[in-house]
C-alpha cells in the first residue's frame, strides 16, 4: 500500500520534474561567433556544434552563424541587447572584450560581467619565442642584451603586440617593435628572412616552428601549459606591484580564452543546462580526437569562475586602468 | 549630363579630401602619414579636374568605361529603376530578407516589367526557392527579422 | 623529382580523389556564380567534413572546389557585369562590353581558355618552383613588398586614357581608392581613422561589397536605361555562335596570355599581396599592349585582350598562393590561410617538410588545380550556348534577378546591413564617375593596395630605417614602377612621331 502511494506520489512528480529541466528538442540553439569564418574562435566553435547536441537535452540542431565586425563587439552587442533570453543564442567572441569595456571603448554596449556566463572552451598561453640563432638562450640573456632585439607584431591590441610591449615598457628589455603584418604567419616569415628577431603569440601557434627549431622560446605569461611551464612568467620579474598588476590584467584575459555567453536576462536553469552540456561535450572523447587533429585544444572553465575573473579584471583601480590604458589599446 | 557630373564629383572629392586632411592632422604622426600624403594631391587633383571641367573643352571619355544611354527617355528610367533598387533596400530592412526578396522579384516583374502572371509567379517561387534551399537550409546563414515586425512585437 | 610528379598524379587518378574532386567542382561551380558567397567562406563550411578523409582526397575537394571558383566568377561578370568571385572584376570591364555587343558567346570562350591556360601555368610553377621557392620568397621582404605595391600603383597609368587629362583623372580615383583604404582602425597607433563612430566602419571597408557596387550597380541602371536586353537588339542566333573565335583570341594573343598568367603566378606567390591585384595588373598590362591611341580606347568597350589578361591571372595566381601557402605556412589569401586549416586537421605541416618528405602531396595538389579546370572547362563548354542566350534575355526579367544576388551577395559578405549601404553609396559612385569619365579601374586598384602599402613602409623604416631604399631588388622594382608609368606616354609620343 505504501509502495503504491509513494510511486503514485513519484509519478505525480515526474511531469512536474520534466517540465522544470529546459527540453530543447525539436529546437535550433544558434551559437554566434564574432569573427568571419574560418578563424580559431569560428574552428572552435563548430566543433563544439557537432558534439553538443549529444549532451543538450532534448538533443537540438546546433548551428554557427558568424557576425564579423569591429573586432566582434558587434557580436557581442548584440547578444547582450537583441538576443533572446531563451538559451536558443550563445555568443563567443573576442577574449579581449573585456579589455574594451575597462578602457572605455566607443560603442561597446555591453558590461562584460553581467552576461549569463557559460564558460571558457579553452585556455591560452602567450610565450615570447626568438630565432635560434640568435646568442639569447635564457631570459636573463635577453634581459642583458646589448643589441636592439626587433619582434615583429600585428598591431596593437593583439598579443603579439601587447606581451612585448609591456616586456619593453615595463622591464626595460631593449626591443623595438615593428607592428604592421597583415598575420602572425607573416610574421614567423619575416623571421625566417631574418627581418625580425622574434615574435610573440599563442603557444599553440608558435609550437611547430619551436618544433622545427626556428624559433626557441624564452618566457611566458601567467598561463602555463606542459612544454612551457619551466619557462619565467614576466609577471615574476615585474619590479613593482604596479607593473605586476598591469601583466596581470594583460594576461587575465588568456584564462577566459575561448568566451561563451547567454544573453543576460536568461532564467538559471537554462544557464545550468548550458553549464552542464558545454562541460560534457568539452570532456567527450570524440571532441577531444577531433580537437587534436584541428590543433584545438580545449579545456573548460566554468562559468562562474570565468565571471570571477573578469569581474576582477573589471574591479580594477583607476590609477591601474589608466596606466594600462597608456600601453595597451584594444585592436585586435 | 558629362560636365555636371564632373564637376559635382570634383567638388565632393575636394570636400572629402579637404575633411580628411583636417582630421588627419589631430591625429598622432604615425596614423596621419598616409591620409596626408595621398589626402593633400587629392584635394590639388581634384581642383584641377574642376578647373579643367568648367574652363575646359567636352573631356575625352574615360577608356575601360560604359557608355550610358542619357537621352530623356533613358533618363526617366534611371530614376525608376534607382527608386527600385532604394525601395528593395527599405524592403529588406523593413521585412526582412526571406519575405523582401520574392516580393520584390514579383512586384518588379509584374509592375515594372509588365510580365504576366503565370512568368512572375513561377520565377519568384524559383528565386524564393533557390533562396530557402541554398542560404537558409544550407548554409544557415542569418537573415534578421525586419525592423517593422520587431516594432510590432511580432519577431 | 619527376618520380614524385608522378606518385602525384597517381594518388589523383584514385576513384575516390576524383569523385570528391567531382564533388568539390560541382559546389565551387555555384559558390564561384554567386558574388558574396566567397570560396572562402564555403571553403571553411567544408572543412569539418575532411575530418575522416585521406590528405589527398581531402585536398581534392577543397581544391577542386576553390580552383573553380576563380572560372565561374568569371562568367557572372561576362554575362550580368557583377563580379562572382573579387578577383572576377576586372573581367567585366571589358568581357561585360563584349556581351553587350551581342558578343557573349566569344567573350564567355576568351574567359574559359585563358582561364584554363592561366590554371595550367600557376600549376605548373607550382610544380616547377619547388626547389628554387624557398629562396625566391625569402629574398622580398617587406621593402620588396611595399616595392612592389608600388608597380602595382603605377598601372595605374596604364589605366588611364592617354594625355594629361587622363592622368590627372586616373590618378584622382587611384588616390581616392587610397584614401577610402585607409577607413578603420590604423595598425601603428590604434587610431580610428575616418569611422565616424560606427562600429561598421571600425575594421574597414570590405572589398566585395564596395566591388559589387561600383561595378555591378551602373551596368544594372543602364541595363534598365536601354530598357533592351544586354545583348541589345541583336538577333539571338549570333550570340552564342562566337565560343570557339573566344578560344582561338586566346591563342592569337598566345603570348599575352601567358605573360599575363605569369603576373598572376607572381603576385600570387607573395604572400600578403592578395589576390585581387593581379586582375587589374594583368588588365593594365593588357591594355599597354595596345599600340595606338584608338586600340586604347576600344579597351572597355569590348576588346578581347581586355579579356584575357584578368582572366588568365586570376586562374594563375591560385597556383602561385599556394607556393607560400604549401613552402612556409604562410597563406597567400584568405582562402589560402583556410586551406592551412585543412593540412592542419591532416596532418601535414607546412614548411621543408612538404617539399620533401611529402612531395607527392604537393604534386597532387598540382595536378588536381590542373584536372579540376580542365573539367570545369570542359563542363562550361557544353553549356556555354544557355549561357550565353541569357544575354539574350530581356532586361525586366533579369534585373529584379541580378538585383537579388547583389544584394544578398553583398549581405553576405560579413552579414552586416552596412555592406549593402556601402553597395549602393559605391553604386551612385561608380555611376557618377562613368558619367564624368572618371577611370573605376585605378580607383579599385589604390583600394586594394593601400592597406599593403601603408604598412610594409611603416615595417620597412621601422625595421632598416633609410637602408632599405638601396636594397638591389627594391632599386630593380623602382626602375620597373617608372617604366610602367612611362611606358604610355612613351607609347603616344610614338604615335605621334609617326602620325
Amino acid at each position: 500500500m505504501k509502495c503504491k502511494l509513494m510511486s503514485l506520489g513519484l509519478a505525480a512528480l515526474l511531469p512536474l520534474a520534466a517540465a522544470a529541466q529546459p527540453n530543447f528538442s525539436g529546437k535550433t540553439v544558434t551559437i554566434i561567433v564574432g569573427y568571419k569564418a574560418g578563424g580559431g574562435y569560428d574552428a572552435t566553435a563548430r566543433l563544439l556544434a557537432r558534439h553538443l547536441p549529444k549532451h543538450i537535452p532534448g538533443k537540438p540542431t546546433v548551428i554557427v552563424q558568424n557576425m564579423p565586425g569591429a573586432n566582434s563587439i558587434i557580436a557581442a552587442n548584440h547578444i547582450y541587447n537583441v538576443a533572446k533570453p531563451d538559451g536558443l543564442t550563445i555568443g563567443t567572441f573576442n577574449r579581449n572584450l573585456p579589455i574594451a569595456q575597462l578602457t572605455k571603448v566607443e560603442g561597446v554596449k555591453f558590461d562584460i560581467t553581467k552576461f549569463q556566463w557559460v564558460g571558457s572552451a579553452a585556455n591560452e598561453s602567450t610565450i615570447l619565442a626568438i630565432r635560434t640563432d640568435l646568442p639569447y638562450k635564457t631570459f636573463d640573456e635577453l634581459r642583458k642584451a646589448k643589441q636592439t632585439v626587433v619582434i615583429g607584431s600585428t598591431g596593437p591590441g593583439a598579443n603579439t603586440h601587447d606581451f612585448p610591449l609591456l616586456l619593453k615598457e615595463l622591464l626595460g628589455l631593449n626591443f623595438k617593435i615593428v607592428s604592421g603584418y597583415s598575420s602572425s604567419a607573416d610574421i614567423m616569415l619575416a623571421v625566417e628572412r631574418k627581418e625580425v628577431d622574434g615574435r610573440a603569440g599563442s603557444y599553440t601557434s608558435l609550437r611547430p616552428f619551436i618544433d622545427r627549431g626556428l624559433v626557441r622560446p624564452i618566457v611566458r605569461a601567467r598561463s602555463t601549459e606542459p612544454g612551457i611551464d619551466k619557462l619565467p612568467a614576466d609577471e615574476d620579474a615585474a619590479p613593482n606591484a604596479r607593473a605586476k598588476a598591469i601583466m596581470a590584467l594583460r594576461s587575465a584575459p588568456e584564462q577566459v580564452a575561448r568566451p561563451y555567453v547567454l544573453p543576460p536576462a536568461t532564467p538559471a536553469e537554462i544557464v545550468k543546462v548550458m553549464r552542464d552540456a558545454f562541460a560534457k561535450a568539452i570532456q567527450d572523447p570524440e571532441l577531444d580526437a577531433e580537437g587534436k587533429k584541428a590543433k584545438l585544444d580545449l579545456e573548460y572553465l566554468p562559468g562562474d569562475q570565468a565571471q570571477k575573473i573578469l569581474v576582477q579584471v573589471l574591479q580594477q583601480p583607476q590609477d591601474i586602468v589608466a596606466e594600462f590604458s597608456k600601453y595597451i589599446k584594444f585592436g585586435e | 549630363m558629362h560636365k555636371s557630373a564632373a564637376v559635382g564629383l570634383s567638388i565632393s572629392v575636394m570636400l572629402v579630401s579637404g575633411y580628411a586632411v583636417f582630421a588627419a592632422t589631430a591625429w598622432p604622426w604615425k596614423a596621419a602619414l598616409f591620409p596626408l600624403v595621398i589626402g593633400i594631391p587629392l584635394f590639388c587633383l581634384a581642383a584641377t579636374e574642376l578647373l579643367w571641367s568648367l574652363l575646359g573643352a567636352e573631356p575625352p571619355s574615360a577608356p575601360n568605361e560604359v557608355e550610358l544611354s542619357t537621352d530623356a527617355a533613358a533618363r526617366r528610367r534611371v530614376v525608376r529603376v534607382a527608386a527600385w533598387m532604394a525601395g528593395f533596400f527599405v524592403a529588406i530592412a523593413l521585412l526582412g530578407f526571406p519575405i523582401a526578396v520574392p516580393l520584390f522579384v514579383f512586384l518588379y516583374l509584374k509592375l515594372q516589367g509588365g510580365e504576366g502572371w503565370v512568368l512572375s509567379i513561377v520565377l519568384t517561387a524559383a528565386v524564393a526557392a533557390a533562396f530557402y534551399g541554398l542560404f537558409d537550409a544550407l548554409l544557415h546563414l542569418p537573415f534578421p527579422a525586419g525592423w517593422l515586425w520587431s516594432w510590432l512585437g511580432l519577431a | 623529382m619527376s618520380e614524385a610528379l608522378l606518385e602525384g598524379l597517381v594518388l589523383v587518378l584514385q576513384w575516390k580523389a576524383l569523385a570528391f574532386m567531382m564533388l568539390g567542382i560541382v559546389l565551387g561551380f555555384w559558390v564561384g556564380l554567386l558574388p558574396g558567397l566567397g570560396g572562402a567562406t564555403t571553403l571553411a563550411l567544408m572543412l569539418p567534413f575532411i575530418y575522416n578523409m585521406q590528405p589527398v582526397e581531402a585536398f581534392a575537394f577543397l581544391l577542386g572546389m576553390h580552383a573553380v571558383t576563380a572560372t565561374t566568377g568569371d562568367i557572372t561578370s561576362v554575362l550580368f557585369g557583377v563580379p562572382g568571385e573579387a578577383a572576377s572584376a576586372a573581367t567585366i570591364l571589358d568581357g561585360h562590353a563584349m556581351a553587350k555587343n551581342g558578343e557573349a558567346g566569344r567573350a564567355l570562350g576568351a574567359v574559359l581558355a585563358s582561364s584554363l591556360v592561366g590554371a595550367l601555368v600557376g600549376a605548373a610553377a607550382l610544380a616547377l618552383a619547388v626547389p628554387v621557392v624557398r629562396p625566391l620568397v625569402l629574398t622580398f621582404g617587406s621593402p620588396e613588398l611595399f616595392m612592389l605595391a608600388i608597380v602595382g600603383l603605377a598601372f595605374i597609368a596604364s589605366l588611364s586614357s592617354h594625355g594629361g587629362r587622363g592622368l590627372v583623372r586616373g590618378f584622382l580615383a587611384g588616390l581616392l581608392g587610397l584614401l577610402v583604404s585607409t577607413v578603420g582602425q590604423d595598425p601603428q597607433a590604434g587610431v580610428a581613422r575616418y569611422t565616424f563612430d560606427s562600429l561598421y566602419l571600425w575594421q574597414g571597408l570590405d572589398l566585395v561589397p564596395i566591388l559589387v557596387g561600383i561595378f555591378a550597380i551602373p551596368e544594372i541602371i543602364e541595363l534598365a536605361a536601354r530598357g533592351t536586353s544586354i545583348a541589345g537588339s541583336l538577333p539571338a542566333g549570333r550570340i552564342s555562335r562566337g565560343a570557339l573565335e573566344g578560344v582561338k583570341d586566346t591563342f592569337r594573343h598566345f603570348w599575352l596570355t601567358i605573360r599575363c598568367s605569369l603576373i598572376g603566378t607572381f603576385i600570387g606567390i607573395m604572400p600578403g599581396l592578395g589576390g585581387s591585384v593581379a586582375q587589374w595588373m594583368a588588365y593594365g598590362h593588357a591594355a599597354q599592349s595596345a599600340r595606338t591611341a584608338e586600340e586604347r580606347k576600344r579597351f572597355g568597350a569590348g576588346d578581347v585582350r581586355g579579356v584575357l589578361g584578368p582572366g588568365a591571372a586570376n586562374n594563375s595566381k591560385e597556383g602561385g598562393s599556394l607556393i607560400p601557402t604549401v613552402a612556409f605556412g604562410v597563406p597567400g589569401s584568405t582562402a589560402m590561410a583556410i586551406l592551412l586549416g585543412g593540412f592542419v586537421l591532416l596532418g601535414l605541416v607546412p614548411g621543408p617538410d612538404m617539399l620533401s618528405k611529402h612531395l607527392s602531396v604537393t604534386y597532387s595538389m598540382v595536378w588536381t588545380i590542373v584536372l579540376a579546370n580542365v573539367v570545369t572547362v570542359v563542363v562550361c563548354f557544353l553549356f556555354l550556348d544557355q549561357l550565353a542566350r541569357l544575354t539574350g534575355v530581356r532586361g525586366s526579367i533579369l534585373i529584379p534577378l541580378i538585383l537579388v544576388l547583389v544584394f544578398v551577395g553583398s549581405y553576405t559578405s560579413n552579414n552586416h546591413y552596412g555592406d549593402m549601404v556601402a553597395t549602393l553609396a559605391f553604386g551612385a559612385i561608380g555611376y557618377l564617375m562613368v558619367l564624368a569619365g572618371w577611370p573605376r579601374a585605378p580607383f579599385v586598384l589604390g583600394l586594394v593596395l593601400g592597406k599593403i602599402a601603408e604598412n610594409y613602409l611603416y615595417i620597412s623604416i621601422a625595421r632598416y630605417e633609410a637602408a632599405w631604399l638601396t636594397r638591389p631588388v627594391v632599386l630593380v622594382l623602382i626602375v620597373i614602377a617608372i617604366a610602367v608609368i612611362i611606358y604610355p606616354l612613351f607609347q603616344a609620343r610614338r604615335k605621334a612621331a609617326h602620325a
